[in-house]
């Protein structure tokens, strides 16, 4: 008896022992991409990267995250493209024209898509309709707005056929304006203006985006394997017209993460060629003399003030008492404490080119120095003007990040201690946020905005009475008359003249306090050569970088 | 008819003669609960993990008498202090914005690019200048590095702080009474870095500004000039990323933590006890009805019970959770103790005492309160010492998710949260009240060990 039970004990542990083996066997041939990650392979060309998330899906018409923007800008290109030195260039369009009536682009013969056809003006039409197409739901369906018909198509009060886009010839595409915009050339770098080919597209089946297979490529990149939510393989194009790009054979995406520490790990075992350094990471990055780098990533930061009128916070000595309590300076230098991170003073941020220098240099902008004692001066007027007893507690609704966090907290205690104000930290998940957002269920906001194109005017009209990123609502004729000029005026003299208006606008009227302009410090392998981080378009472009073994 | 001639006569009484008296074997009588007690003496963990949380009640309800300090004030120049740290600090004017460096300033001749400290490196701000390499060369301007350790030929010169087109830089970002390593590289026409650069090593001086002195109430004896030495706040146990003092927020993250710790358990057992009682007691039909409810009830998921709640209480965000986390507890935990308790007086209905006792016609008030409760206590009382250090395991999680506390109210759970971020570079921010949630539940653990080895009926007797 006894035998028998032993005889089954070691036969169990055999099993379990195959088991694991077996298993562990097959893990490795399912996942070759982890395992095999490895920072730079020269002999292979390739190099191995992480991703913050997985895309939710790859349809351009309807991306609207950055990491989405990410992986697009490898495998897709479209009219046009932001060049090594973040100048407007020609990619598929060799060149082109944009008059105040009308934009024409001559596209180039030999852009094929990646089975070989041709890429024609067609595929433009196609997904700039699609793109307006009200049952697409396209978030960012109104960057195409200056189109002509555009905006009634998008709301359903006209067919998509009747947008103002038309092909003369395969080779050249001509959109009528429906009002004079002198940057429609730089919007067009936009993913939402990416080609679709229509036939391609149909034959999904309503999957397009959504897998490898579900895709056709027009840029440097294809995606050679879509493991979701693992990893994701990019694989030169081999019918791209531009040999300047695409030098590196593969593109690995082996991991799909966000976590920070994980990350650095990865990149202290040679498994990515580049990370991002959090603030708690720098001393170790330090410690080891790594290469650090550091760039903007253009976006700006603020605290948006409701001004609608159930707010106290529509009161102007209300939103007065705030901006002389608050030291951006020592929200940047002593809480956020992270390295390329700005103090914000505009709503501009500094890159951001005006008439001949920075629109910064050409408009300096105003500020005031923290003093509690105005401040309290302040908060007694406004008390006065709203008729008030005591402040109400006020909701700060922000995202639920390890920044976020601490720089709310701070905003928390500095208002209690220098006003007696109560604040109420309302963290939320980014969708639930964007919706309370919208709905302006908030006192005060930590919102931030990334450029969607290369022209002051993407930060600009954020404040008009009819943006709807205008979360606060605030409504001042002012200041939409000042953004009719921006829009309207072809001179860019003038036009940034109505920046300048703006800004001095946000200043006087306290619509908004900005906070930081964000920065990312980063470390790259040393063979891997080339990398551009951009403010628009893919954060991160591999499509220029390439290896050198002897760094 | 029997014979009833004989009559008892008082010659036939007489006085029993008195039995020996054997030895009297007594001791002092003793209740249930002096014998526990005595046996729980006995037993030095239990006794010592009693005394440690009586202490650590003290801690928290007295703490704040004692040390009298706001959890959520920050000291901005003390973040992410380690218990100990030095805490001198000079007292300098206030910062005013610099534009560049005067004409007069002579240039170190030491480095190639002339880089010279402008004034004195302090917390405050460390001003840097230097010249071109070569004078009228055309400037395509320079990047300016930190580190905090000593450069070799060949390493990477650190923390990329700017570019810049001028010849000077202001450094404000966090910085730390220690030595940093500033390097300038010129870049060329095309922005890449030249192998013209300068490396110079300073030390920053840590101020603070007259104003927050007297903000901060460093300046109690009154004379305090610029240039004089004085302390900054005394943190015992550190500060954490907010230059919030540990040792208050310990205090106060204490309160909320053993609310929840003790309050919780006491309440759900004792519904656990009434239903399990009342299920064991009646038992038959009553009893399956009872305890598959008792199962449904097991199987509703906690944190979607503690988010509905929340929204019934009408708590907005930015609102504490502790009520919420209060009331899914009682309303989700009870049928383990419940189980339990009924398991008990299932038992005890069916023991001899119990039958006698009916017999002898006790009602049911009689037996629930003389044979049942007292003989369950011991179970009992061993369940709520071991739910409570769940409990503020629980509470831990919750806040650590952020379903807890608001900020800025701490408690341990969020406390931990915020640690972890930097738990490599200040390792303080999270063994403190990761050691208090240790600590705590080790204690209730081991006390109810104790309990349960003394509260045990049937081990009385035994030596």
């Amino acid at each position: 008896m006894s035998r028998q039970l032993g005889l089954y004990f070691v036969l169990a542990i055999v099993f379990v022992a195959g088991l694991l083996f077996v298993l562990n066997q097959l893990a490795g041939i399912m996942s070759t991409a982890t395992q095999q990650a490895q920072a730079v392979d020269f002999t292979n060309n390739s190099i191995s990267a992480v991703l913050r998330e997985e895309p939710p899906q790859l349809d351009s018409s309807k991306a609207t995250d950055s990491t989405s923007g990410l992986v697009l800008g490898h495998i897709m290109e479209g009219l046009l493209r932001m060049d090594l030195q973040d100048r407007l260039g020609p990619a598929i369009a060799e060149r082109w024209e944009v008059t105040p009536t009308h934009a024409t682009f001559w596209l180039r013969d030999d852009a094929k898509w990646s089975d070989g056809e041709p890429i024609t003006a067609a595929d433009f039409i196609f997904a700039w309709q699609l793109a307006l197409k009200p049952e697409t739901g396209s978030e960012y369906a109104s960057l195409l707005y200056s189109i002509e018909n555009a905006e009634a198509i998008n709301s359903g009060k006209l067919a998509a056929s009747e947008l103002g886009v038309s092909a003369p010839n395969p080779q050249t595409l001509v959109v009528k304006l429906a009002r004079p915009i002198a940057f429609f050339d730089k919007l067009v770098v936009f993913p939402t203006f990416l080609p679709i080919r229509e036939d391609f597209y149909n034959a999904t089946q309503g999957r397009f985006g959504s897998d490898a297979e579900e895709l056709l490529y027009s840029g440097p990149y294809v995606i050679k394997r879509w493991v979701h939510s693992s990893n994701l393989l990019l694989e030169r194009n081999p019918h791209y017209w531009d040999s300047s790009r695409g030098k590196l054979a593969q593109i690995n995406f082996a991991y799909i993460t966000s976590d920070a520490t994980a990350t650095l790990n990865f990149f202290k075992d040679e498994r990515i060629a580049l990370a991002r350094l959090q603030a708690e990471n720098l001393t170790e990055a330090l410690r080891l003399k790594w290469p650090i780098r550091r760039f903007a990533d253009g976006t700006v930061f603020y605290l948006e003030f409701n001004h609608r009128d159930d707010r106290v916070s529509r009161n102007l000595n209300f939103r007065k008492a705030i901006q002389h309590s608050l030291d951006m300076e020592e929200l940047v230098y002593k809480v956020t404490k992270l390295p390329g991170y700005l103090p914000g003073k505009s709503l501009f941020p500094e890159w951001l080119i005006g008439v001949e220098k920075s629109l910064r240099e050409e408009y300096p902008a105003s500020t005031v120095s923290v003093d509690a004692v105005k401040a309290r001066a302040y908060l007694a007027l406004a008390k006065e003007e709203l008729g008030l007893t005591e402040f109400p507690e006020i909701t700060l609704l922000t995202s639920d990040n390890p920044v976020s966090n601490v720089q709310s907290e701070w905003l928390q205690e500095v208002l209690k201690q220098t006003l007696g104000l109560t604040i109420k930290i309302d963290k939320q998940i980014f969708k639930q946020r964007l919706a309370k957002m919208s709905s302006g269920d908030f006192g005060l906001l930590l919102g931030g905005w990334g450029p969607d194109y290369n022209d002051p005017l993407t930060f600009g009209d954020l404040f008009a009475s009819w943006n709807l990123n205008n979360r606060g609502r605030y409504n001042s004729a002012k200041m939409d008359a000042f953004i009719a000029t921006a829009q309207n005026a072809v001179e860019t003299k003038d036009r940034m003249m109505a920046f300048g208006d703006i800004q001095q606008q946000l200043f006087d009227d306290v619509v908004i306090l900005p906070m930081y302009e964000r920065g990312v410090t980063y470390v790259v392998h040393p063979q891997l050569k080339g990398v551009k981080r951009r403010v628009i378009g893919a954060e991160t472009d591999y499509t220029y970088a390439y290896i050198d073994p002897d760094a | 008819m029997s014979d009833t001639s004989w009559q008892p006569s008082p010659g036939d009484f007489a006085i029993a003669p008195q039995h020996q008296t054997a030895d009297v074997i007594t001791r002092p009588s003793m209740s249930y609960w002096q014998d526990a007690w005595r046996r729980l003496k006995e037993n030095k963990r239990a006794l010592f993990s009693l005394y440690l949380i009586i202490g650590l009640v003290m801690f928290t309800v007295a703490g704040p008498y004692l040390w009298n300090i706001d959890p959520s004030a920050q000291d901005l120049d003390q973040i992410g202090m380690a218990p100990g740290a030095e805490r001198n600090v000079t007292v300098a004017p206030a910062y005013t914005p610099w534009y560049g460096p005067e004409d007069s300033l002579t240039y170190a001749q030491d480095n190639r690019l002339g880089l010279t400290l402008v004034g004195v490196a302090t917390s405050q701000a460390v001003r840097l200048a230097w010249q071109a390499p070569q004078k009228g060369q055309t400037n395509y301007g320079y990047k300016i590095y930190r580190t905090l350790f000593a450069l070799n030929d060949g390493d990477a010169f650190g923390l990329p702080l700017m570019e810049t087109q001028n010849e000077y830089f202001e450094d404000r970002l966090d910085l730390q009474p220690t030595d940093y390593y500033y390097t300038v590289v010129a870049l060329d026409r095309h922005g890449l870095e030249t192998d013209q650069t300068s490396t110079i090593q300073l030390t920053v001086m840590r101020v603070i500004t007259l104003l927050e002195a007297e903000k901060r109430g460093l300046t109690e004896d009154g004379l305090v000039k610029e240039g004089d030495q004085i302390k900054l706040a005394l943190h015992p146990f550190g500060t954490d990323y907010l230059g919030r003092d540990m040792l208050a927020r310990l205090i106060y993250g204490g309160q909320v933590s053993l609310f929840i710790g003790i309050f919780a358990p006491l309440l759900y057992v004792l519904l656990g006890v009434i239903y399990g009682s009342i299920a064991g007691f009646m038992g038959g039909a009553v009893d399956q009805l009872m305890m598959r409810f008792a199962d449904f009830a097991v199987a509703l998921p906690f944190l979607l019970f503690m988010i509905l709640l929340k929204v019934i209480f009408g708590i907005g965000p930015g609102e504490s959770g502790v009520l919420p986390m209060l009331v899914a507890m009682v309303i989700l935990l009870w049928p383990a103790p419940a189980r339990l308790v009924r398991g008990q007086i299932l038992q005890i209905r069916e023991e001899g005492y119990v039958s006698a006792s009916k017999l002898l016609g006790a009602k049911t008030d009689y037996l629930v309160f003389r044979h049942m409760i007292p003989n369950t206590m011991g179970v009992i009382l061993v369940t709520i010492t071991f739910q409570v250090p769940s409990a503020i395991f629980t509470e831990a999680f919750l806040s650590f998710i952020g379903m807890g506390v608001a900020p800025p109210t701490p408690s341990w759970g969020s406390m931990c949260n915020d640690g972890i971020k930097s738990m490599l570079t200040r390792p303080h921010e999270l063994f403190f009240p990761a050691l208090f949630i240790s600590i705590t539940v080790l204690a209730f653990n081991l006390l109810g060990d104790g309990l349960r080895d003394a509260l045990d009926a049937r081990m009385r007797n035994r030596e």
